[in-house]
């Protein structure tokens, strides 16, 4: 470690060689005074800088800095006062004109004191902590003439005066007033907030309150928005213009607390006007005006949202609950996509495309599509409404828009699992009577669902497209061994469908036609040769048949019929005449199917291949059918079409909630078993809320049910309630 | 080169060093007088009198004023002053507030 000290120099002040004179002091400051009179007095051009400085310095060096300073504070102060009076003799406009001209030369004078004066404001000034000069100069200004009693009340009434003149419509000099309050920002920002600031925003409160009050009553909200947005601009410029940019944010905010946050609520629900009424005629401009002022004032947007969300809830619930537009469950569906569609667009050309209103959007989606028990039948509906014959003509992209867009509306419905039961049993009858418009659309649709809702949702969906697939191969297999011994009679062609994939009701068969049989058989035959174990039924209600028609002058005529259809017109080959009961006996179909079959056979114009006796527009048991000789038609090909996949009548759409709570059982107990053997030990409620947690994605299941599932299990000995605390189950391994 | 550019710095003795404006512009002091606003008569004449510094320590200031252009533009040199300079140099600098 070094020892050796530093030892501090201590450098004596020089003795100057001039000889102090007694009078020394005064002579030098009386030349500096008369310098400062000069500059004062635009007379600087005859003053040496090198002789003053050198006389300040001198007079610095020679402990005379005291007298230097006070001698500069009284002869500026005495300047001062004489400004003061000259602008406070000025009379109306000039003043703010010739304030700013004073306040110019003063700040120029200052300027050349202090370089004068920088060798005391170098090394005085620091030593006995005084105000330095350029500082001392803006204080006095600020005492001698702000503060003065005849200014300052003045001054801030002028300029507010010039405020409110501009906000009427005048044009006043900025410039000017940009200049004054620039001398005030100089003079410290403690200044211009006391002396301008704060009066200027009370003003503007004030004003903007009798303002906002006028337009209100006056205006519609569209207008009143305008304005209120032109005078928050008008306040912005004026801040840029000639305020300092401090103000902004204070005028700002005093704009929209008078103009938008106490005016909010009756501008939201004004009438005729309101918040409603530009979401209903598309006003993009008016709202997205809206947002953006009222984004500025607390809780401003979220009464915009609670509004919006209000008035869609609403307008969504009398579309779903209106029975007259759940008639046609295409309109329906395609209804809520417009609605969608509208208020997407709004959220997005208005709204910022704010994630807080696209969430209000969609909860109220949610909440209204499952107001109606039948969304999830009637989307299935649209979508087969769009793969049967919708899309044709639509490009792959347009497939794809339509495609997400109902797996959005999709996503909002709660029962899952009833859209899915229709959706196969639509998807079924799309793949078997082959009226599927793409392929790709269908198998897009599945890959959609399958990443909405997992792998388990569509593996049963996907099953039926590969069960089309291997029934391609298998007739052509079957039609290559045949070839030989079928002749001219009926081409066969069979849709092997695997048991549980597809939504098939066990239904007796119908007698098919001796010649169909025959066909059948070899094919049953041929099937079962090729593979073992495996049993074959044929669902004759889901069929499609081609014939050909010989009618009475000749005509011939290709008629595309339903299996059952066929069978009916097969018995007339061999028969004229035949009543009700006949074709009953003869084929056994079932009674409702039988009569629907007649009915599209008989009784639709244009397409009525039988003749019906009496002719009334029910099919009754004792009606009696032939052959209708006189039928013509100007199309050679014709297809009969069987009423169907329309809306579920009311019995069936029973049945079909039916099954869908019986196909519930087991997947709230699965869920409660998977639950109770990672917990064992879980409390009712607990339960209840895991198993909705876990099931949501699918259906949102009902306590009570889940209470049933959970007595069943226990009845079953998969659970049992604990001894002491009876809320209690417990998993038995 | 252009008058405007150049300034004159006068001694106690009366001898005249004509240098570049920027260069005595080093001193602050200097800077000031023709700078400031208002027209003195040193920024309007481009002479400047110093009635307390003899030739010989002007002449030293003027050179350290371009050795100090110099050095500020990245050449590092010495600048030599003789000791017996030292204390009047010293002063005049505290003067010129260099």
């Amino acid at each position: 470690m070094s020892t050796q000290k530093r030892r501090n120099f201590q450098i004596e002040a020089f003795k100057h060689r001039v000889v102090v004179d007694p009078k020394y002091a005064e002579k030098t400051w009386n030349i500096l005074e008369h310098a400062i009179h000069e500059i004062y007095n635009h007379n600087a051009s005859g003053l040496s800088f090198e002789e003053l400085y050198r006389n300040a310095y001198n007079m610095v060096l020679h402990k005379f800095g005291e007298k230097l300073y006070s001698g500069l504070v009284t002869t500026m102060t005495m300047h001062l006062r004489e400004i003061s009076k000259s602008i406070e003799d000025a009379q109306g406009g000039s003043f703010l004109e010739e304030l700013n001209r004073k306040w110019a030369d003063h700040n120029k004078a200052l300027q050349m004191i202090r370089d004068i004066l920088m060798y005391m404001d170098r090394t005085f000034i620091p030593s006995t902590h005084k105000t330095p000069v350029h500082a001392l100069g803006l204080n006095l200004w600020r005492d001698n003439i702000i503060h003065s009693s005849n200014i300052q009340t003045r001054l801030l009434n002028t300029l507010l005066d010039l405020v409110q003149e501009e906000r009427t419509g005048e044009i006043i000099d900025r410039w000017l007033v940009r200049n004054v309050i620039m001398m005030l920002m100089d003079l410290g920002s403690a200044v211009y907030q006391e002396d301008f600031e704060k009066h200027f925003l009370n003003v503007s409160a004030n004003f903007y309150s009798v303002e906002s009050q006028q337009f209100i009553e006056c205006c519609d909200c569209g207008d009143y928005l305008k304005k209120a947005e032109r005078r928050l601009n008008e306040e912005m410029e004026r801040v840029s213009q000639y305020l300092d940019p401090s103000s902004e944010a204070k005028i700002t905010n005093v704009v929209e607390k008078e103009m938008i946050a106490n005016h909010m609520h009756r501008l939201v629900h004004m009438e005729n006007s309101g918040l409603v009424n530009m979401l209903v005629d598309d006003k993009y401009e008016d709202l997205g005006r809206m947002y953006s002022l009222f984004r500025r004032v607390p809780d401003g947007l979220s009464l915009i949202r609670d509004v919006m969300t209000s008035h869609i809830r609403d307008t969504g619930r009398q579309l779903v609950t209106d029975p007259e537009k759940a008639r046609n469950p295409v309109d329906f569906v395609q209804r809520l996509l417009d609605e969608k569609d509208k208020h997407d667009k709004i959220i997005s050309m208005a709204f910022n495309n704010d994630k807080t209103f696209q969430n209000a959007l969609n909860s109220s989606f949610e909440y209204f599509i499952n107001l109606n028990p039948r969304s999830p039948e009637f989307i299935s509906l649209f979508v087969d409404e769009k793969l049967r014959k919708g899309l044709k003509g639509y490009s792959e992209e347009d497939v794809e828009v339509v495609l997400d867009k109902v797996m959005m509306l999709f996503r909002y419905l709660q029962e899952k699992d009833v859209f899915e039961k229709y959706y196969k049993q639509h998807l079924a009858k799309r793949l078997l009577s082959g009226k599927t418009v793409s392929d790709d659309a269908e198998r897009s649709l599945i890959v959609k669902l399958k990443t909405e809702c997992g792998y388990q949702f569509t593996s049963k969906l996907e099953g039926m497209f590969t069960d089309m697939k291997t029934s391609q191969d298998t007739m052509q297999g079957f039609h290559a061994s045949q070839a030989t011994n079928l002749g001219d009679g009926p081409t066969l062609v069979v849709q092997v469908l695997t048991t549980g994939s597809w939504p098939t009701q066990p239904s007796p068969a119908c007698n098919l036609p001796a010649e169909i049989l025959g066909v059948c058989e070899k094919f049953r035959m041929y099937y079962l040769g090729t593979h073992t174990g495996r049993r074959l039924s044929w669902q004759t209600n889901m069929g499609t048949a081609d014939l050909k028609a010989t009618f009475g002058k000749g005509q011939k005529h290709e008629l595309n019929v339903s299996t059952y259809q066929m069978c009916i017109l097969m018995l007339f080959n061999n028969a004229d005449r035949l009543s009700y009961k006949e074709i009953e006996q003869a084929t056994e179909i079932p009674a409702s199917d039988l009569k629907r079959s007649l009915q599209s056979l008989a009784l639709i114009k244009g397409k009525n291949v039988l003749r019906k006796e009496p002719m009334s527009k029910d099919i009754g048991e004792d009606d009696a059918f032939f052959f209708n000789d006189k039928f013509t038609s100007k199309f050679i090909k014709l297809k009969i079409n069987t009423v169907n996949a329309q809306k579920e009548s009311e019995p069936e759409k029973q049945e079909t909630r039916q099954r869908v709570e019986e196909d519930r059982k087991p997947q709230v107990e699965a869920a409660i078993v998977r639950i109770m053997k990672s917990r064992r030990v879980l409390d009712h409620n607990n339960i209840v809320a895991e198993v909705t947690k876990q099931l949501q994605s699918r259906f949102l299941p009902n306590p009570v049910v889940i209470k049933k599932r959970i007595e069943s299990l226990i009845e079953r000995e998969f659970l049992e309630r604990d001894k002491v605390d009876r809320k209690l189950y417990r998993y038995l391994a | 080169m252009k008058k405007e550019e150049m300034v004159t710095l006068i001694s106690a003795e009366g001898f005249e060093f004509v240098i570049d404006k920027k260069a005595a512009m080093v001193s602050q002091t200097i800077r000031n007088m023709l700078t400031s606003p208002g027209s003195f008569a040193e920024s309007r004449e481009g002479k400047v009198t110093f009635p307390e510094i003899s030739t010989a320590i002007l002449e030293k200031i003027c050179q350290y004023f371009y050795w100090s252009l110099q050095y500020a533009s990245g050449k590092e040199t010495e600048f030599h002053i003789e000791p017996e300079m030292t204390l009047e140099l010293m002063m005049a600098a505290n003067y010129l507030h260099t």
